[in-house]
């Protein structure tokens, strides 16, 4: 068994040993668990589970939309698969996921012993459990579980069932745990740096990771205040979404946006954090533009303020306001083209090898690439308002968060698995999956570009003879991707957790640089107990 | 290497600060949206 489920197993290097004695074992572990690896892997594995979760609601919607006609499940339930898929997905498997990294790497990454807050990150971890709980329950509550999309749009909000008040809940827990975890990244990283780690020559992924908790404690408290002014709508009298009473639903989506548009970001953010890692240590060569790359992130942070309206070009605002928030939304363009160009650049005449990290590093900017293509094709204004709320949408931001945040979470994870676990994972097995995934993603979800210029609407259970050809094809790719997922699981993960595989060396890729590689594989249960000196580039521990 | 008195109190600071910073983005957006309604 690998020292990630057994500290007694732990390596020496930075270790303390004679800490050893004093970890809880068994169930108490887990639960009263202040260790940063400890914390980062329960939140790898509730984000998997969930993503599990969110996963089968998918292939609910998919098996039902095989076949024209009402085949599995009626439109109500229709609804529900697809509004708790996207609540699971975004809130109970990106978001945690991408915490699960942080709690593993930041720390390692700059040097420090642990998180600021190590018993508050338990807190954050352990409040996602009855969140989670709560979501998925609501499907067993009288009226089923929400069914107002993942966007919870008034006035539809205001009509559902007691389960809309459990997600309500569910959302304030997750949020609540968000804005800790975020708060504990911020002061982990501006306060606790290794001595000669400036900000400037932190890992990306700790840049990117910062930017993206200002961001969460910047929209967090919207989405809250938002989903309270429903609960009140619902339950104490209050009018503001409720047009019944005078109030505004369109004022609940420009609040909805405010925080849903740099929701967007904080999923993707971390993620090109990981792919700046990679990219470099596998093309051999320094990252291209570190410095711009910084200034990008903050950037494509700072627009993701002003862009909200995008999402709404049909709800009636002035013409002024539509060409305000179309050229705001293509600016983005421009720090994320900086992004892609410094990844290729930095690939441009390097020696690269293809192991499974690159293989996801390249794949992920191939296809977000086109996701990003196709934001700013719904950017303008005249296009979107015909695509609005058809599969070219749902083919868009599937291609932004699956392809970009989900293979860039599998990207980071084969290339820090080894430093979590102590073995390499297969090569063969990592390739299948990794083809496996990006042939089944783009058989699922390319069709569905087709689809939405032709018409089909999102959230429908049923549609004409003539969306059937793309949308069976778009089903058959959406089984095999979550067959691959599974695989990924079994043929990959337990095999490691289980401390099968060759063991890993202490720096598995030869041209990797950062601190993580200064530990030995798998990394001890303390690590950096006394800060470390390093050298000029703070790359290195020289003492 | 538990944490020294001073870097619990700087890293507790901006905690606290950071949070307050959450608060005070909720009450503000809550007020504003109350009186935009008013």
């Amino acid at each position: 068994m690998s020292a990630v489920l057994d500290p007694q197993g732990q390596a020496g290097g930075h270790a303390d040993d004679h800490h050893d004695h004093a970890h809880p074992h068994g169930w108490r572990r887990w639960l009263y668990a202040t260790n940063h690896k400890d914390i980062g892997t329960m939140y790898l594995l509730f984000s998997f589970a969930m993503l599990m979760v969110g996963g089968v609601l998918a292939l609910g919607i998919r098996a039902e939309l095989f076949q024209p006609g009402l085949q599995f499940v009626n439109p109500g339930l229709f609804n529900q698969l697809t509004t708790m898929h996207g609540l699971i997905m975004v809130f109970g498997a990106i978001m945690p996921a991408f915490v699960g990294f942080a709690n593993w790497m930041i720390p390692l990454q700059i040097g420090a012993a642990d998180m600021a807050f190590a018993r508050m990150n338990n807190l954050s971890f352990w409040l996602l459990i009855p969140a989670a709980l709560m979501l998925v329950g609501s499907f067993f509550m009288p009226g089923g579980a929400p069914a107002a999309g993942w966007t919870l749009y008034a006035p539809l909000t205001l009509q559902m069932g007691p389960s809309m008040d459990a997600a309500i809940f569910a959302m304030h827990i997750m949020g609540a745990s968000s804005i800790m975890g975020s708060i504990n990244i911020i002061v982990t990283v501006l306060n606790m740096r290794a001595p000669g780690m400036t900000l400037m020559k932190m890992p990306l992924f700790c840049w990117t990771w910062l930017i993206t908790a200002y961001l969460l404690i910047a929209v967090m408290p919207v989405l809250a205040g938002a989903i309270t002014m429903t609960l009140t709508d619902r339950h104490f009298g209050t009018n503001f979404f409720n047009p019944a009473g005078g109030g505004d639903p369109i004022m609940y989506q420009h609040i909805f946006w405010f925080f849903g548009h740099p929701e967007v970001y904080i999923m993707i953010l971390p993620a090109f954090g990981i792919i700046s890692a990679i990219i470099p240590a596998f093309a051999r060569k320094r990252l291209f533009g570190y410095t711009s790359m910084v200034y990008a992130t903050a950037s494509i942070a700072i627009l993701s303020f002003i862009v909200w309206a995008h999402h709404m070009y049909t709800t009636g605002m002035p013409v002024t306001g539509q060409l305000f928030f179309m050229y705001a939304t293509m600016l983005i363009a421009v720090p994320t083209g900086v992004k892609i160009f410094n990844w290729i650049a930095t690939m441009w005449r390097g020696s690269m090898t293809f192991e499974t990290p690159m293989l996801w590093s390249v794949g992920f900017i191939f296809v977000f690439t086109m996701g990003g293509f196709t934001g700013l094709i719904l950017a303008m204004a005249p296009i979107d308002i015909q695509l609005q709320d058809t599969y070219y949408v749902v083919a868009h931001f599937h291609y932004v968060l699956v392809a970009g945040s989900l293979f860039g979470m599998f990207a980071g994870y084969y290339y820090w698995a080894p430093k979590w676990t102590g073995v390499m994972y297969s090569e063969f097995r990592g390739k299948v999956h990794f083809w496996g995934s990006l042939i089944f993603f783009n058989i699922t979800f390319f069709p569905m570009h087709f689809l939405g210029l032709a018409g089909m609407p999102r959230r429908y259970a049923d549609y004409p003879m003539q969306f059937a050809d793309f949308n069976m094809l778009a089903s058959i790719g959406a089984f095999g991707f979550g067959f691959m997922q599974v695989y990924f699981f079994l043929a990959v993960v337990v095999p490691a957790m289980r401390g099968k595989g060759e063991p890993a060396p202490q720096k598995p890729w030869e041209a990797a640089e950062g601190l993580e590689w200064e530990v030995p594989s798998p990394a001890p249960w303390h690590t950096f107990e006394t800060p470390p000196k390093l050298d000029a580039t703070a790359t290195r521990v020289i003492g | 290497m538990a944490l020294t008195e001073q870097q619990r109190k700087s890293n507790l600071r901006l905690g606290l600060f950071l949070a307050s910073l959450a608060a005070v983005v909720l009450i503000v957006f809550v007020a504003k949206i109350i009186y935009a309604g008013s």
